[in-house]
C-alpha cells in the first residue's frame, strides 16, 4: 500500500449475470456499419457509395502510427456514409454496409497449407494485413507491439476481464480453447518468445478446465491464475505478476508482450485461414436487460439489434435515470443516444439504473484514493494542484502515470469525481 | 431511441451502496468514542458512587459533560449556518446541512479530553474556539486546517487553566481524598521537577497496570488506555483509520523516552511505559492524529507526520513547562499538513513500483530525482529534532550528566 506493488481492491464482479448463457453468434445483421476511427486515427476510406464488397475486402486504411488496412465484415453493397455514434462518446463516419445475406468471401481468406513454416517477419506482416489490433479496450496496433527492437522472452495473454460484468472473451476461450493455444504459440513465434503464459482470474477455473486438454501439446505454455482484484487485468500488473519485472511504458522494456485473449483467438484464424479481423465478441449486460448475453458479431453491427436479441431493457427501465455504458462500468463511457455500433474495441455494453441520490459531503481527506491507486499517486494532491492550475506541481506529482482505472473515484466516500480531476490535470500538461 | 443519463465514470461506485460513505465513517468514528466514554463513567461516575463519595444523580455527571459539549457545538454550528448561509431558511435545509458537516464530533472530543470539574462555561467557550473558529471561519468539515477540539482545548488551557482548577480540576471526589501527589496528575508531576524516579512519578498512583487501566487522575476520558485500545481495534477493523499512524506516534515517544530516560539516570521500561501511558498520547494518537481532514491523506505522509508528532510530543512535554505535549504537538503539526503531504506525494509517486530494466533494453537515464532530496530533507529534520529533545530533556532531570558538559550551551 506505501510502496511496494499495486495491491488493487476487490470489487464484485456481477458476472453471474452472462457468464453461463453460450455465446450467441449473429453474423448476419442487416446493415454494418464500419467506423472510420481507430484510437484517435481517423481511417481513409478506399471504395465509394454503390461499391460491391466481399467479406475480407479493404475498404479503408490507418495511416501514419499503426498503419493498416480495415477489411469489410460483411458481403454486399456500400449504401452510404453515415454518422454513427462510436464507443469513444463521438459521432463518426462510417461506411454503411447493406448485408445480401451471401457470405461471399474475398480471394485473400483461404487456408494455409502450412501455417507452421511462417517466419518471425511473415506473422509481423500478417498482422498487420490483417488490420489486427487488440480487442481488449486500447486498440493498440498488435504489429506494433511485435516490432520491438527489445529481445522478447514471454508473451502474456490477458484474459482477466477484471472489469465487472463482462464475460465474452470468458465465453469466447471456452467455446475457442484450441484457437488460443494455437494464436498464443503463433505470437511467441512472432516474439521469438521462449514462454506463454495464460493469465486469468483464480476463481475463473472453467478457463483452466477448457485450455487442459489441448494443454499438453504446449509444453511451453503454461496457466497463471491471479487474484481476484481490480486492476488485476492492467498490463503492468501482469507482467510484474509473471516476471518480476517493472517497466516505464511498454512491457517490451520487460521484456513481455501482452495480448488480450480475443486477439490471440483472432490471429489463430489469421494464420491458418487468413481471416482479417471482422469480427468480435460482446456482452451485452446489466441490470437494466432482460437477459444478458454473449455475442459474437461482425465488427460494426448495431448494439440496438443486440439488445433487442437480449430480451431488450428490462420493464420500467428509465432511461433518464439509467447509465448506457460502452465498455466496462470501471473504465467505459456513458453514451447518451442508444445508437451506438460496435467497433473493434467494444467489448462490452451495460445498461444499468443509476443509484439513488444521497447528499454528499465535502472530502474529508480520508486518503482512501491514494491507498488503492496502482501507481501510487496522490489524487488529493493531483486535484489542489489542478485547481490552482500550477503545471509544474502536477508534472512533480507524476499525474502522466495515472492509467485511468477510476478507483480513487469508485472508492470516495464522498463521491467525488476524484479521477476525472486527475485526468483533467493530465490534459493541462498537454496544453 | 432513447436518451440516456450522462456522467462521468466510473458508474460502479462504493458509494452506490447506502451502508458506505462519508457518513459511515463518522458514525463508526462515534462508535469508536464508546468504550473510551463508559470507561470516564465507570472512573468518574460509577466508581465514585460506590465508594459512596457523591450522590446517585451525580455519578451520571461525567456523560451528561460529554453528551454537553456534543451538544454545544452542534447549536453553535447551526447558529453559524443560520447567520451565513442565505440557502439555510428552514429547519429542513439546516437539517441537510448538519447531516453532511458531523458537527458533534469536535464537542464531544473536546469534552472528553477536559477534566472533570471543568465549568460549562469553560466548555462552551472551549466549543466557540474550535468549532466557530477552527472549524467554520475555516470553511466548515472538510477544510479546516486545524484540530477543532484541540484548539478548543488549547484556548481553554492557556487561558482559563486556574479557572478550571478551582473549580475542582481533574480529581474526581474519590481521587481528592486519598491524594497522594498534591492534586497533580502523573504528568504534572513531571512538570514539578521532582526527578525521574519511580518513586516521584509511578508509586503515587499505583503501579503501571493501573496507569493501563486507566485508574489515575487525569483528563475525563483520557486516562484508559485500555479502553483507547479497544477503541482502536474497532477503528482499525472499520477502516476508519489507518493502523500504523498510532503505532509509529506512540512507538516514536516510546523510543525517545527510552532515550532520556537512559540519559537522566531512569533506567528500565519504566519510564518510557509511564511516558506513553499518561497524559494524553494514547487518547491524541488514537483519535486525533489520526483526524482525517487536519493530516496528511496519503499513507507515507500519514507516516511522517506521525513520526515528526512524536518527536514534537517529546520536545513539548519535556523540554517545554506545559504539561501536555500531545495537543500542542498535533495542532503545531497541523500547520505543516499540507507541505508534508504535497512532498510525500511526490516521493510516494517517484518512487512507488519498482522499475527494472531487462538486458538490452535501452537505459532511460535520470536526473537526480527531486524525490530524494525531499526525502533526505523530511528524514533529517525528524533526526534533528529528535536528536534535540532528547539531549535537552535528558539533561534537564540530571545533575551530573555527561551530555552536557559534552556540548557546552550549544542548546
Amino acid at each position: 500500500m506505501i510502496l511496494n506493488q499495486a495491491t488493487g481492491i476487490r470489487i464484485d464482479g456481477k458476472k453471474h449475470m452472462s457468464k453461463t448463457t453460450p455465446m450467441h453468434e449473429y453474423l448476419n445483421p442487416r446493415f454494418v456499419y464500419l467506423p472510420l476511427l481507430q484510437q484517435n486515427s481517423p481511417l481513409k476510406r478506399t471504395v465509394d457509395v454503390g461499391a460491391t464488397v466481399k467479406i475480407g475486402q479493404t475498404v479503408a486504411v490507418r495511416e501514419g502510427f499503426g498503419a493498416m488496412p480495415i477489411h469489410a465484415s460483411v458481403s454486399g453493397k456500400v449504401t452510404a456514409i453515415k454518422k454513427v455514434w462510436h464507443a469513444s462518446g463521438r459521432m463518426v463516419d462510417a461506411i454503411e454496409i447493406e448485408n445480401d445475406q451471401q457470405n461471399a468471401l474475398d480471394d485473400a481468406i483461404r487456408p494455409e497449407a502450412d501455417p507452421g513454416i511462417f517466419t518471425r517477419t511473415e506473422l509481423v506482416q500478417k498482422m498487420q494485413n490483417a488490420g489486427l489490433s487488440g480487442l481488449g479496450g486500447a486498440g493498440f496496433p498488435t504489429y506494433v507491439k511485435y516490432q520491438a527492437k527489445t529481445p522478447i522472452d514471454v508473451v502474456i495473454i490477458n484474459a482477466v476481464e477484471c472489469e465487472p460484468y463482462i464475460t465474452c472473451d470468458y465465453v469466447m476461450i471456452e467455446k475457442y480453447p484450441e484457437k488460443l493455444l494455437k494464436g498464443l504459440k503463433y505470437f511467441m513465434r512472432a516474439a521469438d518468445a521462449k514462454r506463454g503464459v495464460i493469465c486469468y482470474k483464480n476463481y475463473n477455473v472453467g478457463i483452466a478446465e477448457a485450455l487442459k486438454p489441448f494443454l499438453s501439446a504446449y509444453p511451453d505454455i503454461t496457466l497463471h491464475p491471479v487474484k481476484d482484484i481490480y486492476p488485476a487485468g492492467w498490463e503492468k500488473y501482469l507482467v510484474q505478476q509473471v516476471t518480476g519485472r517493472s517497466y516505464p511504458n511498454l512491457p517490451a522494456e520487460a521484456g513481455a508482450i501482452v495480448d488480450n485473449s480475443g486477439t490471440a483467438i483472432v490471429f489463430a484464424d489469421v494464420v491458418e485461414h487468413n481471416i482479417p479481423l471482422i469480427s468480435r465478441a460482446i456482452t451485452i449486460s446489466g441490470e437494466g436487460v432482460k437477459e444478458p448475453k454473449n455475442f459474437l458479431v461482425p465488427i460494426g453491427t448495431p448494439v440496438k439489434e443486440l439488445v433487442a436479441l437480449s430480451g431488450g431493457y428490462q420493464d420500467g427501465l428509465d432511461p433518464a435515470k439509467s447509465y448506457y455504458i460502452a465498455g466496462g462500468p470501471m473504465t467505459g463511457r456513458a453514451i447518451m443516444i442508444d445508437e451506438l455500433i460496435v467497433n473493434d474495441t467494444l467489448g462490452s455494453v451495460i445498461v444499468k439504473p443509476m443509484p439513488a441520490e444521497r447528499n454528499h459531503p465535502a472530502c474529508l481527506g480520508c486518503g482512501r484514493c491514494a491507498d488503492v491507486c496502482p501507481v501510487f499517486l496522490a489524487p488529493t494532491e493531483i486535484q489542489r494542484a489542478f485547481e490552482m492550475n500550477d503545471k509544474d506541481a502536477v508534472r512533480a506529482l507524476n499525474a502522466t502515470k495515472c492509467m485511468q482505472c477510476g478507483l480513487c473515484s469508485y472508492v470516495c466516500p464522498s463521491h467525488i469525481e476524484i479521477s476525472d480531476f486527475v485526468l483533467r490535470a493530465k490534459e493541462l500538461l498537454r496544453k | 431511441m432513447a436518451r440516456f443519463a450522462n456522467a462521468k465514470g466510473p458508474y460502479l461506485r462504493m458509494t452506490d451502496s447506502p451502508s458506505y460513505g462519508t457518513g459511515a465513517i463518522q458514525r463508526d468514528f462515534l462508535i469508536g468514542l464508546l468504550p473510551v466514554i463508559l470507561f470516564a463513567f465507570y472512573k468518574n461516575g460509577v466508581q465514585v458512587y460506590l465508594d459512596g463519595n457523591i450522590a446517585f444523580l451525580e455519578m451520571f455527571y461525567p456523560l451528561v459533560f460529554i453528551l454537553t459539549g456534543g451538544l454545544m457545538s452542534t447549536l453553535l454550528e447551526a447558529l453559524y449556518f443560520v447567520i451565513t448561509d442565505k440557502s439555510v431558511r428552514t429547519m429542513k435545509a439546516l437539517g441537510k446541512k448538519l447531516a453532511v458537516s458531523y458537527a458533534a464530533i469536535p464537542g464531544l472530543l473536546l469534552a472528553m479530553i477536559m477534566p472533570l470539574y471543568t465549568p460549562v462555561w469553560v466548555l462552551i467557550f472551549g466549543c466557540i474556539a474550535g468549532t466557530l473558529v477552527a472549524k467554520m471561519l475555516f470553511g466548515g468539515f472538510g477544510y479546516n486546517i486545524f484540530n477543532p477540539a484541540l484548539i478548543g482545548y488549547i484556548a481553554v488551557a492557556f487561558t482559563l487553566y486556574g479557572v478550571i482548577q478551582n473549580a475542582g480540576g481533574a480529581l474526581n471526589a474519590s481521587e481528592v481524598l486519598i491524594d497522594a501527589a498534591g492534586g497533580a496528575t502523573p504528568l504534572g508531576a513531571l512538570v514539578e521537577g521532582e526527578g525521574l524516579t519511580y518513586a516521584a512519578l509511578v508509586a503515587p498512583y499505583g503501579n503501571l497496570l493501573d496507569f493501563f487501566v486507566g485508574t489515575i487522575p487525569g483528563a475525563l476520558a483520557e486516562t484508559s488506555a485500555l479502553a483507547i485500545l479497544i477503541s482502536y481495534v474497532w477503528l482499525v477493523a472499520r477502516k476508519v483509520i489507518k493502523w500504523f499512524v498510532p503505532v509509529v506516534f506512540v512507538g516514536t515517544v516510546f523510543v525517545l523516552s527510552w532515550f532520556i530516560g537512559l540519559i537522566a539516570g531512569a533506567e528500565g521500561l519504566w519510564f518510557p511505559l509511564y511516558s506513553i501511558l499518561s497524559g494524553g498520547l494514547m487518547f491524541g494518537a488514537v483519535f486525533m492524529a489520526t483526524e482525517p481532514v487536519t493530516t496528511p491523506r496519503n499513507p507515507l505522509g500519514k507516516i511522517v507526520f506521525a513520526l515528526f508528532l512524536g518527536v514534537f510530543t517529546v520536545l513539548f512535554r519535556f523540554v517545554g513547562d506545559f504539561a501536555e505535549g500531545v495537543a500542542t504537538a498535533i495542532v503545531f503539526m497541523n500547520i505543516f499538513t499540507m507541505p508534508i503531504d504535497n512532498w510525500t506525494a511526490i516521493i510516494r509517486s517517484e518512487l512507488g513500483g519498482k522499475e527494472v530494466f531487462v538486458k538490452g533494453a535501452p537505459k532511460v537515464k535520470k536526473p537526480v530525482s527531486k524525490a530524494l532530496i525531499k526525502g533526505i530533507i523530511l528524514a533529517v529534520l525528524i533526526l534533528l529534532i529528535a536528536l534535540y529533545g532528547v539531549l535537552k530533556a535528558g539533561g534537564m532531570f540530571t545533575a551530573s550528566g555527561w551530555i552536557m558538559p559534552l556540548f557546552g550551551r550549544l542548546f
